[in-house]
């Protein structure tokens, strides 16, 4: 077993440790073992950070890959298929180290600010613990090699993030909120267990590394529908996790959670979980898959940026950020900037991670005013919050020399080559829904960063019957201060909110800061050539001879633009180094090609775009040229449906919920009357067949029984009167025997 | 005298049948166990004219030797009877044979 694999190990069981101490021995141990939790994860984090030097830093190979497995389940040899094992295992390659420092570091950070935000909480140990067990399911999910385990620690992360999000259950809104969670959740899980048994079904084994070889062999018996099928299934687990479009109802209500919790699993490690898982399966993702893919994310991109503009929560219009900015991610994936998406991932996972926490500091000392209206001013009162919130809404809105930038950058430019490439006009609505998006980033974020921290304080403006205590339960706070008095927060939460916002620049991740892709990250991280297309059931040779003048064509043109690292060609030599996956997609390679060319044009409309948002904002928010409330007014509907967050929970409840109650109404009409109705009628048949059989006993059988005692009862009673005892009877019957006997004989004489 | 018509078997056999009807008679309706017992010798009797009419007109000897030995058979028959009678009343206290009826029990 390779070192790094045993240190990944240790990385993951550390904060399943921190749970078991922290759930079981909280009010045993001094502040309640919230140092337990933190050092555990700094522990983690530490052992995590080296694993990410190992492979990152020192041996800095794109194509680096450990993994170790085991026999979990032998099932035996198993009639009609064969030896049938479930394995289980663990593969670190560069994707994974990136993971696991940044969950680790989060967590670690999310668990340090806890330490202040959390302070005083009645449930305070037991916060910790869910935490470690959320950072230790979180783990297993990034270190898992096969679809199984990941499935495991996926339904983990859904049982963490519930108790998370109704950490506060004495509120009815975060019981509802968690329960809405959980089941929202359970609807993309579903189809993603149905995804992995496709792929099961052919292949008998849950492994990564098996279902590619295999797909590449071209073992894959069914038509490529159902491959298709099985891609997409996979990605409902991925809406669900990740909020995409029809399941993205459940994140807003999760901000019902504590807000650290909102950082961490909301915007930084669990959504990120099904764009991850999305990236783990890319390469088996058909192109069909991938362009619905692309389409739910540009479109979540749109939607949930339309809805964030007019949300007066703080942390719903961050909730809602999250979720455009997953949509962007997804959109990545789907045109097959995979590196950008996931670069996309990192950065926004270190950016939204300082948003949210940052806008937990202003909660904490607004005490538990949530509503940005009622805000203002803070600049001066909270001066390191301003300045960390600040950059990160940078990088959020996708300025120059921020890491948000580059991400964002290269994902519109992938999605510029995709549109060309697929030629189609349709296509080219992702590229715009995104640049439309960004913009909207852009005027959203500075309507917060306006409405929050500049301006005059509005506290005394809110009405006084609205006012209710404690968004998060813990309002001892509240009656010890004036409501007014705004103070910076403690040192242990400005820390994470440092570090963060530091993350959040572009030296971080590349030298310059208009290219991502000349950052280490976009060099570690290479599309892995895909193992489906349009030619993926013929022998791999063909396929290589097929592909090659293609790739002829395409590798001088990419040489041309200086990257001769393009993905394609790591993705050709790859094939020759392990002569398995023996080709790279031409679709790949020409998207990459196309992406790489519109690079320039993707920087220049995007600033553009976002320029225009934050001129908007500062248009209508700043200088008041155009009043805010009067253009709402103008354009009612739109504000209102935007206000309403597109009506999604109304069409839900309409039909969703209204259908299962109807549903539920209806099945319970057939058991009371059907089900129940065929039980009664054959106990009633039974009750009637009893009682027949009782008769037939008590009439016939007894009736039978009593006749003959009767019958031979009246026979005795006859006889007995025969039998007198005395002599002259007897006689007298001799008589009449006798003379019976004589007309007896006379008659017949006579006859 | 010729007018009259001689005796002849019928007027016998009419006699005895007689005889045994009023015997029958008295067995079957006489409560007293002795006047029974005459009845059965008026059966008896009439058994006995009966053989001997026929043994006077079939000209045998058998019927005369038939009542011989009846009549002794009814002397010992009488004697036994006569004998249970007096049983019979020691243990009864009575002669009337409709109180006798223990054997039906």
């Amino acid at each position: 077993m390779h070192s790094l694999i045993q240190l990944s190990i240790v990385v993951l069981l550390l904060p399943l440790l921190s749970f078991v101490i922290l759930i079981f021995f909280n009010r045993r141990l001094p502040r309640r073992g919230d140092f337990v939790g933190v050092g555990i994860l700094g522990s983690a984090f530490a052992i995590s950070a080296y694993i990410f030097w190992s492979v990152i830093v020192q041996t800095y190979d794109p194509a680096f890959r450990i993994a170790w497995d085991f026999t979990w389940i032998d099932l035996g040899n198993v009639h009609g298929i064969g030896p049938l094992q479930v394995r289980m295992g663990i593969v670190i390659d560069n994707l994974t180290a990136i993971m696991l420092a940044m969950v680790t570091l989060i967590s670690l950070l999310v668990h340090l600010y806890s330490t202040g935000y959390m302070a005083g909480d009645k449930n305070y140990g037991r916060y910790f613990a869910f935490l470690g067990i959320f950072t230790f399911s979180m783990l297993g999910i990034v270190l898992s090699d096969n679809l199984f385990s990941i499935y495991i620690f996926w339904e983990l992360v859904g049982l963490s993030s519930y108790l998370l999000i109704g950490f506060f259950f004495e509120k009815q809104s975060a019981a509802d909120a968690q329960k809405k969670a959980f089941l929202v959740n359970r609807v993309g899980d579903i189809g993603m267990w149905l995804g992995i048994l496709i792929l099961y079904s052919q292949f008998h084994t849950f492994s990564f590394e098996q279902i590619y070889a295999n797909l590449a062999a071209g073992k894959f018996a069914m038509s490529n529908a159902w491959l298709t099928a099985a891609g997409l299934l996979l990605f409902m687990g991925c809406v669900g996790k990740s909020a995409q479009f029809p399941l993205h109802i459940w994140l807003p209500d999760a901000m019902e959670g504590p807000t650290p919790v909102s950082a961490l699993i909301h915007a930084a490690t669990m959504v990120a979980a099904g764009v991850y898982f999305v990236a783990r399966i890319f390469v088996l993702l058909t192109p069909d898959a991938l362009h619905v893919i692309a389409f739910i994310g540009a479109f979540t991109a749109f939607m949930a940026a339309t809805i964030a503009i007019t949300q007066n929560d703080i942390k719903r219009v961050l909730a809602y950020s999250t979720v455009s900015q997953l949509g962007y991610m997804v959109l990545g994936l789907g045109v097959g900037a995979y590196s950008a998406a996931l670069f996309h991932l990192v950065t926004h996972a270190f950016f939204k991670a300082c948003l949210f926490l940052g806008s937990g500091a202003i909660i904490h000392a607004m005490h538990h005013e949530q509503d940005m209206r009622w805000m203002g001013g803070l600049r001066k009162n909270m001066p390191w919050t301003f300045a960390t919130f600040t950059l990160a809404t940078l990088a959020l809105a996708g300025l120059p020399l921020t890491s948000g930038f580059m991400s964002k950058d290269a994902i519109l430019a992938g999605a510029i080559g995709f549109a060309q490439v697929e030629g189609g006009g349709v296509f080219y609505l992702i590229p715009a829904l995104g640049f439309f998006s960004a913009m909207l980033t852009a005027f959203y974020m500075g309507r917060q960063i306006w409405l929050v921290f500049f301006g005059e304080s509005r506290t005394h403006l809110k009405p006084v019957d609205n006012h209710h205590h404690g968004h998060d339960a813990h309002g001892a706070h509240d009656d010890h201060h004036d409501a007014h008095e705004v103070h910076e927060v403690s040192w242990n939460m400005r820390a994470p909110l440092v570090i963060l916002a530091a993350l959040s620049i572009f030296f971080v991740y590349s030298p310059n800061p208009l290219d991502g892709a000349e950052g280490w990250f976009m060099k570690m991280i290479k599309t892995p050539a895909t193992v489906v297309g349009p030619a993926n059931h013929n022998c791999a040779t063909t396929l290589v001879k097929a592909a090659s003048p293609l790739m002829a064509e395409a590798l001088p043109a990419v040489a041309a633009h200086g990257a001769t690292d393009s993905p394609a060609v790591a993705g050709g030599e790859h094939a020759t180094a392990k002569g398995e996956h023996a080709f790279a997609d031409p679709r790949q390679a020409e998207i990459a090609h196309a992406a790489h060319a519109a690079h320039f044009p993707a920087i220049y409309i995007s600033s553009i775009m976002v320029l225009v948002g934050i001129s908007l904002a500062g248009v209508v928010f700043v200088f008041k040229i155009i009043d805010p409330d009067k253009t709402a007014q103008a354009i009612r509907p739109l504000y209102l449906f935007s206000l309403n967050k597109w009506y999604w929970d109304e069409i839900y409840e309409a039909t969703f919920i209204k259908g299962s109650v109807v549903l539920s109404k209806m099945l319970s009409w057939f058991d009371t009357n059907v089900i129940d109705g065929m039980v009664n009628g054959v106990a009633f048949l039974v009750r009637k067949l009893a009682f027949a059989n009782n008769s037939f006993d008590k009439y016939v059988v007894d009736g039978f029984v009593n006749f003959t005692a009767f019958s031979v009862n009246t026979t005795g009673a006859v006889l007995r009167k025969l039998q007198t005892g005395k002599v002259q009877t007897y006689v007298v019957m001799l008589l009449l025997v006798v003379f019976g006997y004589f007309v007896f004989y006379f008659t017949r004489l006579l006859y | 005298m010729e007018h009259l018509i001689p005796i002849g078997l019928n007027h016998y056999l009419t006699i005895s049948a007689f005889l045994f009807g009023f015997g029958l008679f008295a067995v079957m309706t006489r409560k007293n166990a002795i006047v029974i017992l005459m009845g059965v010798e008026l059966i008896l009797n009439a058994a006995n004219i009966n053989f001997l009419a026929f043994s006077k007109y079939n000209g045998g000897m058998g019927g005369v030797m038939f009542s011989l030995f009846i009549i002794v058979i009814a002397a010992a028959e009488a004697a036994i009877a006569l004998a249970i009678v007096i049983n019979i009343f020691k243990i009864f206290k009575s002669v009337d044979v409709s109180s006798i009826d223990t054997m039906k029990e």
